[in-house]
């Protein structure tokens, strides 16, 4: 393909993806309108939480490199933060919001500050540990965080001059502010992905010492990512509080961040569309597979490992590859696999 | 791109949909771990639930046209996937009340969504006090709790055990701090002196560096609030170091597994029960012998309290005649001496029965024998 | 008891549970070391081991002595031979195919395959906690107040063993210097005529073997089994191979032993509910003060 059919098939493929964006949100919108069982509602509302946390992860991972196995710690930051604010400072919903996504920020940059000269598995490893310490220390500080009892938060309320509306725990209003939540974090991980930033994580992915040779500033920027994954899991979490009315620490266990990694990947890393895709596919299949009962959570696996073993990069995997950079897909697709292999490896 | 997620999520929803609505039911809820660690404790209620109903519907029609059915739901008794349950139950408008949680961390988690439902909710195990304390006026149990358990647990270690030095140690859960603190705090008030009070994991296997240090301490007693893998494990880590105490525990280790698996090293283990020896009460016999025939293994210790719940709620349900949460959530309030298997049940204002019987156990023969009620 | 005696007996506490963390660490270790993958399973296949054994036990009603002598040989042999021929067909149906792929998608299929055994466990046996057969009745050997039972002294001796046998085995055969040579460069071990995927599969025997001995030692050690016990135990596993350096057999036994002991004494001394913070402590700061665990691989030599 010459340089002039890459630009008319990115332009196409870009129209093309506007139309079905925009279908395929028009069809959530009214949604509810034709289905209102609660229970329906409420697996979709978790699905998109679940789908923000892995578009933060997918920032970490996906274009950075950094292979983050403890994404739940982030997640209860938020959470808790938001749950703290609530029941010490009784501070409402909406005003929590800032300091929820600050407090996970925070979290990360200092974690991340710590531990992000390790590389690969080492990192990986260390950040599983960095989940189950958050999560055990939760669960200990009792006169905090109410230990294993957990802390029921106030739901969302908005209010304007003497008409007020309580969200309460009808999963209605909570899907449109998940699938608004979704939309705004779409946006700004497609940005970030487009902008200098994200061009030079990828580079930091492709090759790290390349990038530091040439001129990118590694440190910092693989820094950046980590807080904003971070901070789009706090963001997650504050959502999921206020969905809730409840934390608990179990909410936020190691299967958790298994789970997020599981849901990227299956999705294909890298991929905004995918990390969502993966979100729902992950959250819908148990619940699909409820009526096997016990049963269920073993063809859980068995479907993950089918599907890992017929499209190893994921449902959409290889889509932002092939449209940003080179065009010779599958050739190119291989290549590209195997450099993130010996990225990761390294 | 999107399309499959646009084709996954109308998939879905095409499933999910099709638990179809068929006609004349009405159904209870019993919700409690199924799958898991726990899940004796689950299917123990779930069991219960089932004689009650089938009883039930062999008596004829609750309301005329309607059957009596289960919706049996698993909470893997984490907090998180009770409210979950607990909202599924709420927007199926055919459930009219629910057995369940098993556990106090998941009654504590799923009340409000039911308070918001208007459904009644009455659990036969969630013991801990905190639950009905908050206000929910669609929570009842029919087990007592543990501002009850717990003082008298400790009444009975101080006078009749001669308890001075005590360990306590607790499973870090909404149940076992809840009891051990209890305990702690009335042990104290009697005059005996606590060592230390230490958490552990649930899950976790080895508590044998925990027991060396108490063994350091030469405690008389330690009091256990927790449930019966953990407290097996411990009572036969402590034998493995050599270590001879008394043990204490809760209703949470009143269960024949924790003989099962702590073996000859349960004998002499003490426990309390919310509730007095089911085998031993004359209204009790008939469903011991339906339960064993039924299902081919001994009862659990909740059933009899889960079989009561359950009955408690078809009762009023019959007496409303009709598939309305509020009438039937009234009915239940008012509920005036019900005659149950475990002794006749009122309830007071917060919803807890007003029985309130201890009884105090102890493992003999690797069998628990029934020493006497606690006070 | 005084506070030293304390000390010791925690000392003898950790290094026990250590043993067994270091024989699993092993699995860890070995696979990691030859084709860089973080077995996910590993956990899963340790605690099947504990419950085919369980199964084996199942035939014997132990209570002659030599029955239960022999119960106790057939139970380790079921373990090791029906975990190691586990470890190699996973390797072969969900590894295999994906040498090629990104490693990310080795490690999803890891945890689907860890999710089908921990569900397959639980179908066959139940959710509910399984006793398993006791043996020795706590008898031990007492020092003053300091005890070893012979329970303790009988998982120290035998990983021991099996370890000290797994260093013959990778040090003194050609097949275990094959398997250096794979682990050290592949590509040119395939050159040098080494059968690469021989030497993975009996890398994933060897390991998942080692994994099922753990897992009985496991089941004897604690009485009670579980078929979600293989995860924790497994992650504590692999911290300990990270200790001591992934990829260094002799780094996976000390990284287990150490890991054991830091446990019992930070839960012994501070406190029991934080325990496991202590072994995922343990491992960030020593990660980040050694990021190439205790002993550094050899390999770059």
């Amino acid at each position: 393909m010459n340089k002039r059919a890459i630009t008319a098939y990115q332009k196409k493929g870009k129209f093309s993806r506007w139309a079905m964006s925009a279908v395929v949100l028009l069809i959530l919108v009214v949604l509810p309108f034709f289905n209102h069982n609660e229970y329906h509602l409420e697996v979709l509302v978790s699905a998109g939480i679940f789908a923000i946390l892995v578009l933060g992860l997918n920032v970490m991972t996906g274009y950075c490199g950094l292979l983050n196995l403890g994404q739940a710690a982030f997640f209860a930051s938020g959470a808790y933060t938001y749950a703290l604010l609530n029941v010490k400072l009784g501070l409402s919903f909406w005003v929590s919001l800032p300091a929820c996504v600050i407090s996970s920020a925070a979290l990360g940059l200092l974690f991340g500050s710590c531990v992000l000269r390790l590389k690969g598995d080492y990192l990986a490893l260390v950040t599983l540990g960095f989940g189950e310490i958050i999560r055990i220390t939760l669960n200990n500080m009792d006169s905090l965080t109410g230990g294993p009892n957990g802390l029921t938060v106030s739901h969302p309320l908005i209010g304007f001059a003497d008409k007020s509306f309580d969200f309460g725990i009808k999963s209605m209003p909570y899907y449109y502010l998940t699938l608004l939540a979704i939309i705004v974090i779409v946006i700004i991980t497609n940005r970030l992905a487009s902008s200098r930033f994200g061009r030079a994580w990828v580079a930091i992915k492709e090759d790290e010492v390349a990038a530091a040779c040439m001129g990118i500033n590694t440190g910092k920027l693989k820094l950046l990512a980590f807080c904003v994954g971070s901070a789009i899991a706090g963001f997650a979490g504050w959502l999921f509080a206020g969905k809730q009315g409840f934390v608990s620490p179990d909410s936020f266990d190691f299967i958790t961040s298994i789970m997020l990694v599981a849901m990227l990947v299956l999705g294909g890393i890298g991929s905004i569309a995918g990390s969502i895709v993966g979100a729902v596919a992950l959250t819908l299949l148990p619940e699909i597979l409820r009526p096997l009962q016990e049963y269920r959570m073993f063809l859980f696996g068995a479907v993950m490992m089918v599907m890992m073993l017929f499209r190893p990069q994921g449902i959409l995997g290889g889509v932002r590859i092939l449209e940003e950079f080179r065009p010779e897909n599958e050739r190119v697709r291989q290549e590209e696999d195997e450099v993130l292999g010996e990225g990761l490896k390294q | 791109m999107k399309q499959k997620l646009l084709i996954l999520t109308c998939c879905v929803l095409g499933v999910l949909s099709l638990g179809a609505k068929k006609q004349g039911v009405i159904k209870i809820g019993c919700v409690g771990p199924i799958t898991g660690d726990q899940a004796s404790l689950g299917l123990d209620q779930l069991h219960a639930l089932q004689i009650a109903v089938d009883e039930a519907n062999a008596q004829g029609e609750i309301i005329p046209g309607h059957r009596l059915e289960i919706v049996s739901l698993d909470d893997q008794h984490n907090p998180s996937q009770a409210v979950a349950m607990a909202k599924r139950l709420a927007s199926d408008p055919q459930v009219v009340a629910v057995v369940g949680h098993v556990n106090s961390s998941c009654s504590l988690a799923a009340a409000p969504i039911y308070q918001n439902a208007r459904l009644t909710q009455i659990s036969p195990s969630s013991s801990n006090p905190e639950i009905s304390r908050k206000g929910y006026d669609t929570f009842f149990r029919t087990c007592a709790t543990d501002d009850i358990q717990a003082p008298q647990a400790a009444y009975f270690a101080f006078t009749r055990l001669e308890a001075r030095k005590v360990f306590i140690i607790d499973d870090k859960t909404t149940y076992g701090k809840g009891i051990a603190d209890e305990f702690e705090q009335e042990i104290l008030r009697l005059g005996a002196g606590v060592l230390g009070h230490e958490g552990i994991m649930q899950a976790d296997k080895d508590f044998s560096p925990l027991l060396t240090k108490i063994k350091a301490l030469e405690p008389d007693l330690i009091f256990f609030g927790g449930m019966y893998p953990e407290g097996a494990l411990l009572v036969r880590q402590a034998k493995a170091l050599g270590f001879n105490v008394k043990w204490m525990g809760g209703d949470g280790i009143y269960v024949k597994a924790f003989i099962d698996l702590a073996k000859e090293d349960a004998e002499g283990v003490y426990c309390t029960f919310i509730g007095a020896d089911v085998s031993s009460m004359a209204g009790a016999k008939h469903y011991i012998e339906t339960y064993t025939t039924r299902f081919g293994q001994e009862r659990g210790p909740y059933s009899a309290y889960a079989y009561d719940a359950a009955n408690i709620i078809i009762d009023a349900t019959r007496k409303t005649g009709k598939l309305d949460r509020q009438a039937i959530l009234a009915q239940v309030k008012a509920t005036k001496d019900f005659p149950g298997i475990v002794g006749v049940t009122n309830f007071d204002a917060k919803g807890d029965s007003t029985i309130g019987l201890i009884g105090v156990f102890r493992v003999k023969n690797q069998a628990f024998e029934y020493v006497g009620s606690a006070k | 008891m005084n506070p030293f005696e304390t000390f010791i007996q925690q000392l003898i506490n950790g290094l026990t549970i250590g043993m067994i963390y270091a024989l699993i660490a092993l699995g860890y270790t070995m696979v990691y070391g030859i084709i860089q993958l973080i077995n996910f399973a590993h956990g899963e296949i340790f605690i099947t081991g504990a419950f085919f054994a369980l199964a084996v036990f199942g035939l014997f009603p132990h209570t002659p002595q030599f029955n239960s002598v022999l119960a106790l040989v057939l139970a380790f042999g079921a373990a090791m031979a029906g975990c190691g021929f586990l470890g190699v067909v996973i390797e072969r149906i969900a590894y295999r195919p994906l040498r090629k792929a990104p490693r990310l998608a080795c490690l999803i299929t890891a945890i689907g395959v860890s999710f089908i055994l921990q569900n397959v466990l639980m179908l066959i046996w139940g959710p509910v906690d399984k006793s398993f057969p006791a043996f020795f009745k706590h008898s031990a050997l007492t020092f003053g107040s300091l005890r070893v039972t012979f329970m303790q002294g009988f998982i120290i001796i035998t990983s021991l063993v099996m370890m000290i046998a797994l260093r013959f085995f990778v040090t003194r055969t050609m097949l275990g210097k094959a398997l250096r040579a794979a682990s050290a460069d592949m590509t040119a071990a395939r050159l040098m005529g080494i059968n690469v995927d021989k030497v993975i599969s009996i890398c994933f025997l060897i390991g998942s073997a080692l994994g099922g001995a753990g897992g009985v030692m496991y089941g004897m050690y604690y009485n009670t089994i579980s078929f979600h016990d293989g995860y924790l135990v497994g992650i504590k596993a692999f911290t300990a191979a990270v200790l001591g350096g992934i990829g260094n057999v002799p780094g996976a036994m000390l990284g287990g032993i150490a890991l054991g002991m830091l446990e019992g004494l930070g839960a012994g001394y501070l406190s029991s509910a934080w325990k496991n913070v202590f072994a995922f402590l343990i491992l960030v700061i020593l990660l980040l003060c050694w990021p190439s665990g205790i002993l550094r691989k050899s390999r770059n030599e």
